[in-house]
């Protein structure tokens, strides 16, 4: 069941029309391991955003620090999109811990739930940023060398996902040295 | 800039398809930062020439690549259609970021290929395109590359 469904989400970019151009059909499971790895790597780099928005956010960072993390919001979001899992059994898994201050009938605030353990980021702003630019770096690097195992459509939102992090590492460098 | 290559399901796998759209955009890329260079001066001509240099590395990349694969890499054009008139500074960055964010979505189309040395190139050259198309805009992308209408609607966090 998990097979079939998790095949289904083909990703027609330009250029790219037809299975023929899409390759052998990797096994589902490394889909689904690789989408729940994604999907915790970004969980963690937008829990250390906010947790150094928190300190720093009078500090003028902030008009830098938040189009980025709204970014990695999309990311996730999209990642999650793509995580096909069997109807009720696994899909509580799938979601994010709901904060229990969630009143019922009210959406929990998107991207607001982190996980259990707080991340720990650097008090001083200038090594906050300095610390999340190399953890874009790592990000982007990392997702490059996972992308050979992926299904194309993965694939390609895997790489555009790398792409987008190396970008807000290099933006950070800038406003570092702007700062 | 289009670029409307034969496709061949036997040549599919291999990327040759994606190997051409992606130099068809090279092409245009070069040919466009010759126009973004006349128009810029200081800095911002030392980056257009930057850039352009680096599409002609990217160009020749992917034709020994073709060539590898015994396969003719298609020519460029005398000239490219510019998705605007350029007549300034101002006209010229914009000019550079349509170039980026085209030959960024033409490399996503190797990111589809299933031999994995055209992935890998494919991702590591969007990831270049990306990171030329945040210094001409100022700001960065979420999917550099993705056309927004692949983009799947969901429960999408705005700030």
């Amino acid at each position: 069941m998990l097979a079939a469904s998790a095949a289904l989400p083909l990703l027609a970019v330009t250029g790219c029309k037809g299975v023929g151009a899409l390759g052998t059909p990797p096994a589902p499971a490394a889909d689904v391991g690789l989408l729940k790895a994604a999907i915790a790597r970004e969980r963690l780099m937008i829990a250390r955003y906010e947790a150094v928005l928190g300190p720093a956010r009078a500090d003028g960072h902030a008009a830098i620090l938040e189009p980025v993390l709204a970014e990695h919001r999309a990311h996730l979001a999209q990642l999650r999109s793509r995580l096909i899992v069997p109807a009720g059994a696994a899909a509580a898994a799938a979601l994010p811990a709901s904060p229990s201050a969630t009143g019922p009938g009210q959406p929990a605030a998107p991207g607001k739930p982190v996980g259990p353990a707080e991340p720990v980021v650097p008090a001083s702003p200038a090594a906050a940023i300095a610390f999340l630019r190399a953890a874009e770096q790592d990000a982007s690097d990392a997702l490059l060398t996972r992308l050979g195992v992926a299904p194309a459509s993965l694939a390609q939102l895997l790489a555009s996902i790398s792409a987008s992090e190396a970008t807000h590492a290099a933006i950070l460098a800038a406003g570092a040295n702007a700062g | 800039m289009n670029a409307s290559a034969a496709r061949s399901p036997a040549a599919a796998g291999s990327g040759v398809a994606a190997l051409q759209s992606a130099l068809a955009a090279e092409h245009a890329a070069i040919y466009g930062y010759g126009v973004v260079g006349a128009h810029l001066a200081g800095a911002g001509q030392a980056a257009a020439t930057s850039d352009w240099i680096a599409h002609q590395v990217a160009r020749d990349d992917l034709e020994s690549m073709l060539r590898s694969l015994g396969t003719q890499p298609q020519a460029a054009a005398a000239a490219y259609r510019l998705p605007g008139p350029v007549l300034t500074a101002r006209d010229a960055v914009s000019l550079a970021i349509v170039i980026e964010d085209r030959v960024a979505t033409a490399y996503l189309g190797l990111v589809a290929v299933s031999a994995p040395a055209v992935r890998h190139f494919g991702a590591v050259r969007l990831r270049a395109a990306a990171l030329s198309a945040a210094r001409w805009r100022g700001t960065t992308v979420a999917f550099p590359g993705l056309p927004a209408s692949v983009l799947r609607p969901g429960p999408r966090a705005r700030a």
